[in-house]
C-alpha cells in the first residue's frame, strides 16, 4: 500500500481517524523532539511541551489550511511553546534566584565533553537568538524559512544569527580553534 | 567578521548569493584573516550543531498522544452532558410547576386537568341515533 501523504493524513484526521493522526505523530516526532530539546535541553518538560505541540495541532486541524507544510507548522508551534516554557522557567527561577545561579553556572570547569560544552553555551543564549540558532543551525532550515517560521524579517534572522554565533564563539573560543 | 561581509557570509550558507557576491566574499576573506577565522569557526560550529540523527521522545510517544486525545474527547463529552443536564433539570422543574398550576386551577386530579386539557361537560356530548337516521 502506498504511503499516505501528510495532506491525506490531515484530511482523514479531520474526519476523526485517530490512526491517521498517529501516523502524523510518528512521522514528525523526530523534528519536534529536535526543536524542543534544542530549545529546552533534555529536561522532563521537553516531552510535555512535545505532547502539547501535537495536541495543539490536533485541536487546530479544522483551521489548518495547508498553506505551509505540516512539518513547518509543527516547528512553529514547537518554537512558540518552547519560548513560553522558557518564560515560565524564568518566572519560576526568579523566585529562587540563587537556584537559578547554580543552575546556569553548572559545573562548567568539570565539563570535558565538547558536545556538552556546546549545549551549555547554547542554553545560555537569549531565547530569541536560540530560536534562530535552533532552526538555522540545528534543524538546517534556510534563512528564509527561519524568517517565515518565526514571523520575523530576513535581516533580523541574519543579525540574531550573527550575534548568537558571536556569543557561542566567545564561550567556545579555545575549543573551536 | 563585521557588517556587510558578515551578512554576505551567512547568506552564502544558503547558497543564494550571486557570483559577483561570491567573488567579493572570497576576496574579503583573503584580505582579512579574522574574517576567515570567524567564518571557519562558524562552519565548524554549524557542523557540530546540525542534527544528524532523528530525535525522539522515547517509546510509545504517539500512543501517549492518542490516549490524551481520547481522554480529551471524553472530557468534552462529559462537559456537553453536564451542560445539557443543567437545562434538563430546569425543564423538569418547569413541567412540575405547570402540573401543580393545572391541578390548582382546575381543582381536579384527572389526567386531563393535570395535562391542562379542558374537561368535557355533559352538554358537550352529542349523541347520534344511527337507527333514527337510517329510518328517516
Amino acid at each position: 500500500m502506498a504511503e499516505q501523504s501528510d495532506e491525506e493524513l490531515v484530511e482523514n484526521s479531520r474526519k476523526g481517524d485517530l490512526a491517521a493522526f498517529k501516523t502524523l505523530v510518528i512521522r514528525h516526532e523526530g523534528k519536534v523532539a529536535g526543536v524542543v530539546r534544542s530549545m529546552l535541553g533534555s529536561t522532563p518538560e521537553a516531552e510535555d511541551v512535545g505532547q502539547e505541540v501535537f495536541i495543539r495541532f490536533y485541536e487546530a486541524l479544522g483551521k489548518f489550511r495547508g498553506d505551509s507544510a505540516v512539518g513547518t507548522y509543527l516547528t512553529r508551534i514547537a518554537i512558540n511553546l518552547s519560548l513560553n516554557e522558557i518564560k515560565r522557567r524564568k518566572r519560576r527561577f526568579s523566585i529562587f534566584s540563587k537556584e537559578e545561579e547554580g543552575w546556569n553556572r553548572g559545573t562548567m570547569d568539570d565539563r570535558k565533553d565538547m558536545d556538552e560544552m556546546i549545549t551549555h553555551e547554547f542554553n545560555q543564549l537569549d531565547p530569541d537568538f536560540r530560536a534562530v540558532a535552533t532552526l538555522r543551525l540545528v534543524e538546517g532550515y534556510s534563512t528564509e524559512e527561519t524568517a517565515t517560521i518565526l514571523g520575523i524579517p530576513l535581516g533580523t534572522v541574519l543579525s540574531r544569527l550573527a550575534r548568537a554565533q558571536k556569543k557561542l564563539r566567545t564561550g567556545l573560543e579555545k575549543h573551536l580553534n | 567578521m563585521e557588517g556587510v561581509h558578515e551578512n554576505l557570509f551567512l547568506q552564502s550558507l544558503d547558497g543564494k548569493i550571486s557570483e559577483e557576491q561570491k567573488a567579493k566574499l572570497a576576496e574579503a576573506m583573503n584580505n582579512d584573516r579574522a574574517l576567515k577565522k570567524n567564518a571557519d569557526q562558524f562552519v565548524k560550529l554549524r557542523t557540530r550543531l546540525l542534527r544528524k540523527e532523528e530525535d525522539s521522545f522515547g517509546p510509545f510517544f504517539a500512543e501517549r498522544i492518542i490516549n490524551r486525545i481520547k481522554s480529551l474527547k471524553k472530557e468534552i463529552d462529559y462537559q456537553i452532558f453536564f451542560f445539557f443536564k443543567k437545562y434538563q433539570l430546569a425543564a423538569i422543574g418547569v413541567v412540575v410547576a405547570l402540573v401543580v398550576l393545572n391541578i390548582v386551577l382546575s381543582d381536579n386530579l384527572s389526567v386531563k386537568s393535570v395535562l391542562g386539557f379542558e374537561e368535557e361537560q355533559a352538554s358537550d356530548i352529542v349523541t347520534i341515533d344511527l337507527y333514527q337516521n337510517l329510518t328517516e
